[in-house]
């Protein structure tokens, strides 16, 4: 399944490997503790104050049970296209002219998030960090006025 | 000032410019030659005062000696219209010039006739079947079809 | 057809007729109806018997149609659809394009040759169980167009049809009968016996 996906697979595994290790790091190192303790409160709340192995069963999954049918087949788990063969692929190059609206916005964005913090603490900045300001906002809308003479935006 | 023009008149000018090429007049259409269909459209089309810019459709009927081919033209500019017909003689591998040149409308309706009459169009950019599949055997609205 | 590989459209319309030839010749005989598991005793096992029947409950009460309109029976499920008979007090609102979340066909109108590879991928593609009512004269057994050239006579040559509703075009009521007898049709299905 992986190959047909390529490398946005591949991104997707590293993703979510690297989302459940940090989130997880603090809980695992205390992991065997907090177990033992949860079974023996579950124990005293149960009143089994003896040591029995709480076996729980997993809910069987529908399918086990016949309940849910299971036949897949090649014409079955093609991609649909409203009955039609599918030809080539359906992951297409983009057009070229979302890259110039992506730098644009890259820049500006950036621009913005400094903005933040320093229009928060604005008088107590005074006069100096206006023109301090003044001076980054100009340095970039320098390239954005540039970007803007070269045609940029237009969409030929 | 446009001034509309009657079946008589078109045909008498016709008659001026290609003088073989009239097969029949009636208050209604002009039946005109195989071989000079394609001048005639082509005069119908770019003489001033005529300017048929419009070919509304073409239709093609099995008479069985002969198939006939009705173009349907109308003038937006001088609001007149004209039946054109040609006859087309010889049930195996008719063909006629195609007039997908002049109006570029022509395109779809040449390929119809073609896949359910059989008549084939010379010059059309695109000649195969539109409605029936690839691998068809026949023209089923032929009158010998089954 | 190979991914990635660019053809001429000549190529697609030859490698869409040899398609619908092979299709052609595949349907020369109907599939014969799916019918035999309703006749003769049906062994129920005691255990499994309250699970079948909520199981065909919810299945037969939000039966959940794909698009399938080649022709003019469409606009009496569409009529069957909107207000005055609604079929969303039997569950199935919901008609949607894609066969993936469907489980019945309403095969509403006339089947070329042409449309047929199609809507019989259509039907390979939505999953078990699924269920066709075909509508309409044309689609029991090709209509007053059983004769042409190009009409598939009567959609079981290629899909296995549950339930007929005759009419040309079949009114609303009669629909909606047809779809209650489908229904009543599931009722009596059995998990025990096969994985539909």
């Amino acid at each position: 399944m992986l190959a047909n996906y390529g490398y946005i697979g591949l991104f997707l595994l590293v993703a979510i490997f690297f989302a459940v290790i940090t989130l997880l790091l603090p809980f695992s190192l205390s992991l065997p503790a907090r177990l033992v303790s949860y079974f023996r409160r579950l124990r005293e709340y149960l009143q089994l104050n003896y040591p029995i192995l709480v076996k729980l069963l997993p809910p069987l999954p529908p399918r086990f049970m016949q309940i849910v049918p299971y036949n897949p087949n090649p014409v079955k788990t093609s991609t649909f296209e409203c009955g039609m063969e599918t030809i080539g692929k359906a992951w297409v190059q983009f057009n070229f002219r979302y890259y110039f609206y992506a730098l644009m916005f890259i820049a500006l964005d950036v621009l913005v998030v400094f903005l933040y913090p320093w229009a928060v603490d604005l008088r107590k900045l005074g006069v100096f960090g206006f023109i301090g300001v003044l001076i980054f906002i100009s340095i970039i809308v320098v390239g954005y006025i540039y970007a803007w003479r070269r045609k940029v935006f237009e969409w030929k | 000032m446009t001034v509309a023009l009657s079946v008589e008149e078109i045909a008498g000018k016709i008659e001026e410019n290609f003088p073989r090429g009239i097969v029949e007049s009636s208050p209604k259409s002009i039946v005109v030659n195989k071989e000079s269909l394609f001048a005639v459209a082509g005069y119908l089309k770019t003489t001033p005062g005529l300017d048929f810019d419009y070919l509304a459709a073409i239709t093609a009927v099995d008479y069985y000696d002969y198939f006939e081919m009705v173009y349907q033209l109308t003038s937006l500019q001088h609001n007149h219209s004209l039946v054109i017909k040609t006859r087309c003689y010889g049930r195996d591998n008719p063909s006629l010039p195609s007039v997908v040149s002049l109006w570029r409308g022509a395109d779809f309706q040449e390929r119809e006739i073609y896949d359910l009459m059989g008549i084939s169009f010379d010059g059309h950019p695109n000649m195969k079947r539109i409605f029936l599949w690839e691998g068809f055997q026949g023209h089923p609205l032929r009158k010998d079809y089954l | 057809m190979e991914i990635g590989e660019v053809y001429s459209s000549r190529q697609l319309d030859a490698a869409e007729g040899e398609q619908i030839v092979s299709l052609k010749a595949r349907s020369q005989q109907p599939i014969p109806d799916p019918d035999e598991w309703l006749e003769g005793e049906v062994k129920r096992n005691v255990l499994l018997t309250s699970v079948d029947a909520l199981l065909n409950w919810a299945r037969r009460s939000s039966l959940w149609p794909v698009v399938c309109f080649p022709a003019c029976c469409a606009f009496e499920f569409i009529t069957t659809a909107a207000s005055r008979f609604d079929i969303s007090r039997f569950g199935m609102e919901i008609i949607r394009a894609s066969p993936r979340q469907a489980d019945l066909m309403i095969t509403a109108g006339t089947l070329t040759w042409k449309m047929a590879p199609q809507v019989r991928r259509i039907y390979d593609q939505m999953a078990e169980p699924k269920w066709v009512i075909a509508m309409g004269a044309c689609a029991i057994s090709g209509g007053i167009f059983a004769s042409s050239y190009s009409v598939v006579p009567g959609y079981n040559r290629i899909i296995p049809v549950d339930v007929y509703v005759p009419g040309c075009p079949p009114r609303p009521e009669a629909l909606l009968y047809g779809i209650r007898m489908l229904q009543r049709k599931i009722a009596k299905m059995s998990i025990a016996k096969e994985g539909k």
